[in-house]
C-alpha cells in the first residue's frame, strides 16, 4: 500500500479507500468511488488490502451458537427450494426451438403485470447503483456491483406447487432469454437471487411465473422488470 | 460423486461450493454448520436484534442455496464472502430501520455464546485468530479504534460519524485509514507498513 495519497480527477482518492472497505461512504459516494475504482490501480490495491482486513474484524466479537430455530428453518428451506439451475450447465435454447416469445412477452408488456414492479436502474459498464420501486403487492430492487448485479425481492406471493419464478435477461429489444434462474421466495414472501453473468449488454432483467422445472421460453407475463439503463 | 456421512465435512469449502452449486444439500449443510455461527455473530452484534439477525443470516443463506448469488472463488473464501454478504445486510437493515443497538449489545445477550468447552482444533485456531484480532485492535489509538467500530460494527457513515465526534470528515476519513492501515500491520498482512 502506498502512503501517499494518489490524484484523481484533482482530489485525493487514497482516503476514500479505507471508508469504502468499511462500508462508511455515503451512498452517493459509494456508487462515484465505484466508478472510480474501475480506472485506478492504486485504489483498487488498497481496497483489497483493506477489505482483507476489514474481513477479519468479524472475529474480534463475542461468538453466539446459531439458535436451533434458524438452522432448522434455513434446512428446511432448503429442502424444499428448489436448487437455481447453473448457468453454466443450463443448454441455452436451441435457435431451431419453435417458440413464440414475442407474442407471449408482447402481450405481457401490454398487459397488467401480476405484481407491476417495475425498476429503472442507472448502469454505467460496471458501476453500481440500487433503486426500488414499492408496488401494491411487492417490491424489488437490483443492486449493481461491478457490472454484476442481484435481485432482492420483497412480499412477492409464495407460488402454488408445480410452479416457480424464473428470470430472464434482455438485451437491447431482442426476445428475453432464460438465465436458468429458478426460485421461490420464503415465507414472507423475499428472495435474493444473483442475475447470472455480467450485465453488460442486457437491457432489462425480468421475472416471470413458470412450471416447476422452468420454461426456455416464457409462458405467462413477467411480474418483475427491472430495466437497466 | 457421493460421500458417505460425514466425509464431506473433510471436504474444503470451495469443494463443498461447487456440490452446493449441483443441489446437493448435504453439502449446503455443511456450509451452513461452518460459517452459520460466525455470521449470526456478526449480524447479532450490528443489529442488536435476535430476530433481525436471524433474518440476515436465512437471507444470505438461501441466496448462497439458490444461485450462489454470486459467490466467485477468485475474490476471496467463502467464509469472507458468506460474511460481506451479512455485513452489507446488516448495514442496510440498520439504515432502514434506524437500529443502532449493536453497539449496546452486551456480551450476555440474549443468544447462546458458545460454550467454552467446544474446543475442537478449528475452535482452538479460531480462538486464537480471534484474540489476535481483538489484541490488534486494543493496540490501535483510540480515536482511531473508535471510527473503525463505529462505521463496521454501528453501520455509520463518515459524515455521521462526524457529526457524532464533532470532527471534519476528511479527519474521520483519515483515521480510518491510518487504523486500518495500522490493523493490517498489527495482523501481520503486511510486514513494513508506513504508520
Amino acid at each position: 500500500m502506498s502512503g501517499d495519497d494518489h490524484i484523481a480527477n484533482g482530489r485525493a482518492c487514497g482516503e476514500d479507500a479505507a471508508a469504502y472497505a468499511l462500508g462508511a461512504l455515503e451512498p452517493g459516494e459509494a456508487e462515484a468511488f465505484r466508478r472510480h475504482l474501475r480506472d485506478c490501480p492504486e485504489c483498487q490495491k488498497d481496497v483489497a488490502e483493506f477489505e482483507q482486513t476489514t474481513g477479519a474484524l468479524p472475529d474480534a466479537g463475542v461468538r453466539y451458537q446459531v439458535p436451533k430455530d434458524l438452522r432448522r428453518r434455513v434446512l428446511a428451506e432448503v429442502r424444499t427450494t428448489p436448487k437455481a439451475a447453473a448457468p453454466a450447465s443450463r443448454r441455452p435454447p436451441s435457435p431451431s426451438r419453435s417458440w413464440r416469445p414475442a407474442l407471449v412477452w408482447g402481450g405481457a408488456f401490454a398487459a397488467v403485470a401480476i405484481v407491476a414492479v417495475v425498476l429503472v436502474v442507472a448502469l454505467s459498464s460496471g458501476g453500481s447503483s440500487t433503486r426500488t420501486i414499492q408496488a401494491s403487492t411487492g417490491s424489488a430492487e437490483l443492486q449493481i456491483t461491478g457490472g454484476h448485479g442481484d435481485l432482492v425481492v420483497r412480499r412477492l406471493p409464495a407460488l402454488p406447487a408445480g410452479r416457480i419464478y424464473e428470470m430472464w435477461v434482455q438485451r437491447g429489444s431482442a426476445t428475453p432469454t432464460p438465465t436458468g434462474t429458478l426460485f421461490a421466495v420464503t415465507s414472507r414472501g423475499t428472495a435474493s437471487v444473483g442475475v447470472p453473468g455480467s450485465l453488460n449488454g442486457i437491457s432489462a432483467v425480468l421475472v416471470s411465473q413458470e412450471p416447476a422445472g422452468g420454461t426456455l421460453a416464457p409462458t405467462s407475463a413477467p411480474v418483475i422488470v427491472a430495466h437497466v439503463t | 460423486m457421493r460421500f458417505r456421512p460425514g466425509a464431506m465435512r473433510n471436504l474444503a469449502d470451495e469443494e463443498l461450493m461447487q456440490l452446493v452449486h449441483d443441489g446437493d444439500v448435504q453439502a449446503f449443510e455443511v456450509v451452513f454448520d461452518r460459517h452459520a455461527s460466525a455470521a449470526f455473530s456478526l449480524a447479532y452484534r450490528m443489529c442488536g436484534r435476535r430476530a433481525v439477525a436471524e433474518d440476515i443470516v436465512q437471507d444470505a443463506f438461501l441466496s448462497l442455496w439458490r444461485s450462489g448469488s454470486g459467490y466467485d472463488p477468485r475474490r476471496g473464501s467463502v467464509r469472507s464472502w458468506v460474511l460481506s454478504v451479512v455485513h452489507n445486510r446488516a448495514v442496510d437493515a440498520m439504515r432502514r430501520l434506524g437500529a443502532k443497538a449493536g453497539l449496546d449489545v452486551p456480551d450476555e445477550g440474549i443468544a447462546e455464546r458458545l460454550p467454552a468447552a467446544d474446543a475442537t482444533d478449528a475452535e482452538v485456531e479460531r480462538r486464537d485468530d480471534a484474540r489476535q484480532v481483538r489484541t490488534a485492535l486494543d493496540e490501535l489509538p483510540p480515536d482511531q479504534r473508535q471510527v473503525i467500530e463505529l462505521a463496521y460494527f454501528g453501520g455509520f457513515t463518515h459524515n455521521q460519524i462526524a457529526v457524532m465526534l464533532d470532527l471534519a470528515p476528511g479527519t474521520v476519513k483519515g483515521r480510518m485509514r491510518l487504523g486500518l492501515t495500522k490493523l493490517r500491520f498489527f495482523l501481520g498482512e503486511e510486514s513494513r507498513v508506513t504508520i
